[in-house]
């Protein structure tokens, strides 16, 4: 059995007296689709954010690529990561958040060449060229030059796509990347994760309110409720025949509210 | 009357040392801010500490002061001695530099969080985000109040007439006991004065213009 990409133990994250995450575990396997879905507030937004050094974690230990995340030995002791070591592992991970967060002064095209330049060395031709073969995936090879603020919400987001797969993330974390969208422009997101999903190797965790395609792209669904993990299983199982209670009964009012699960 | 193109070369010289003294202080002015600006922000706890007493101190003392303190007080420490023109240089940077600062704190402080995730979701090192995310997007902020101080940092020069530096106004001050004409050395001056600042003002509007290109429907 290969080793787990991603391995959470015991994680714990409070804001003041706010516990959000409660003694969390779980493994990820390297090319494995998850979905975290659940109620808001129920912590998953935050794992997202933890694996992405957005926050600082309050307790327990994760490990991504065979290291620690938050962690790194020094002299032979572990000690709590420094911002060099948070560099070098962001190079696995890459995300793409709800409010797109594209760089409204760069062109498209910069958006998406600009770290591979900067981070990675790459020369500006070779960055460029590839920058334009990813906004040709996404399906916006005409927009290279326009500014973020001439795009739609969708475009924004498909952008914000190119601009994550630019670096080459092992790991890749969608954050509700839909949930800004008008309901017009979510499909042509969708659209291009699907392919993502199906094309490439990538590890992939979702959050999302999009039951309908958490089930059609995700090898393992995690439901979550107060910073915990009350089901999980595959897609068929956890939307046809969830076993908990908290499970069921989040399935019923988002199929109340009209959606496909 | 017949020598006041005389009078008016000497009131011109004293225009030009108050151009020098402008361009000079505001170059000097907007280095400190951004070093003292970027220090208020800082990690690390000296350096805001430092930053904020110096702003505290240069905001809350009267820029008079200030130069009679680097013109007549420095030299008595034995450390240096500045001529009249950098007395009133260090003065004027340094006074105009501590509210500019503030400036750069808060324009920078007013980029979205969105832009500093953005940033370490694509691995930018802390100086990279600072040099190509955050300050080109809080430039266009502190422009039109950088294009006041400049203005501001324009009509205080005339205090380095005290320390007897022959700016524009300590010139016009000289025409009128030489002719006893009051009226027109002091209407020479404010043409001038009002000349230049809206020069300032034209070229900063212009600056703005260009870098705020491609911002338009962001703010």
């Amino acid at each position: 059995m290969d080793q787990p990409i991603i391995r959470i133990q015991n994680l714990r994250k409070s804001f003041g007296t706010l516990t959000v995450i409660d003694g969390l575990d779980f493994d990820v396997m390297k090319g494995e689709k998850l979905a975290l879905i659940g109620p808001s507030g129920s912590g998953k937004t935050t794992i997202l954010r933890i694996l992405m050094t957005l926050e600082d974690i309050s307790g327990g230990r994760i490990e991504v690529c065979g290291e620690p995340l938050y962690h790194m030995t020094k002299n032979g002791a572990e000690v709590p990561a420094d911002e060099a070591h948070l560099h070098k592992m962001r190079r696995h991970i890459g995300m793409v958040f709800q409010h797109f967060n594209l760089f409204p002064h760069k062109s498209v095209l910069q958006n998406i060449a600009m770290a591979p330049i900067l981070t990675k060395g790459e020369k500006r031709p070779d960055a460029e060229r590839r920058a334009r073969e990813l906004l040709d995936m996404v399906g916006l090879a005409d927009k290279a030059d326009y500014m973020p603020s001439q795009l739609s919400g969708g475009q924004k987001q498909r952008v914000a796509i190119a601009r994550a797969l630019a670096l080459q993330p092992q790991i890749m974390l969608f954050d509700e990347v839909t949930s800004a969208l008008d309901p017009e422009l979510v499909e042509e997101v969708l659209e291009v994760m699907k392919r993502l999903a199906n094309e490439t190797d990538m590890t992939m965790l979702l959050v999302t309110h999009e039951m309908g395609f958490a089930h059609d792209f995700a090898d393992r669904v995690l439901f979550f409720d107060k910073g915990r993990i009350v089901e999980q299983g595959p897609p068929d199982q956890i939307f046809t025949a969830p076993q908990e209670d908290r499970t069921k009964s989040f399935l019923r009012k988002i199929i109340a509210a009209g959606q496909r699960v | 009357m017949g020598d006041w193109s005389g009078y008016l070369t000497l009131i011109l010289q004293g225009a030009w040392v108050t151009i020098k003294l402008t361009l000079m202080g505001s170059a000097l002015a907007l280095v400190v801010a951004f070093v003292a600006g970027l220090g208020r922000i800082s990690r690390r706890a000296a350096l805001r500490w430092l930053s904020t007493a110096y702003i505290e101190f240069f905001r809350g003392t009267s820029i008079f002061v200030q130069l009679f303190w680097i013109y007549f007080v420095l030299p008595m420490t034995g450390l240096w001695a500045p001529t009249p023109m950098q007395a009133g240089v260090l003065a004027l940077g340094l006074n105009v530099g501590a509210y500019g600062a503030e400036v750069v704190r808060g324009a920078i402080l007013a980029v979205p969080r969105d832009q500093y995730e953005a940033c370490i979701a694509v691995n930018l090192t802390r100086f990279q985000r600072m040099r190509h995310v955050i300050l080109p997007q809080a430039l266009p902020l502190m422009l039109p109040t950088f294009g006041n101080n400049a203005i501001e940092l324009l009509k205080a020069t005339s205090v380095v007439s005290l320390i007897s530096l022959a700016d524009m106004t300590f010139q016009a001050q000289v025409v009128r006991s030489q002719t006893g004409n009051t009226l027109l050395p002091f209407v020479t001056i404010l043409v001038l004065y009002f000349a230049m600042s809206s020069v300032l003002s034209l070229a900063i509007r212009s600056y703005e213009r260009r870098v705020t290109r491609g911002l338009d429907g962001v703010r």
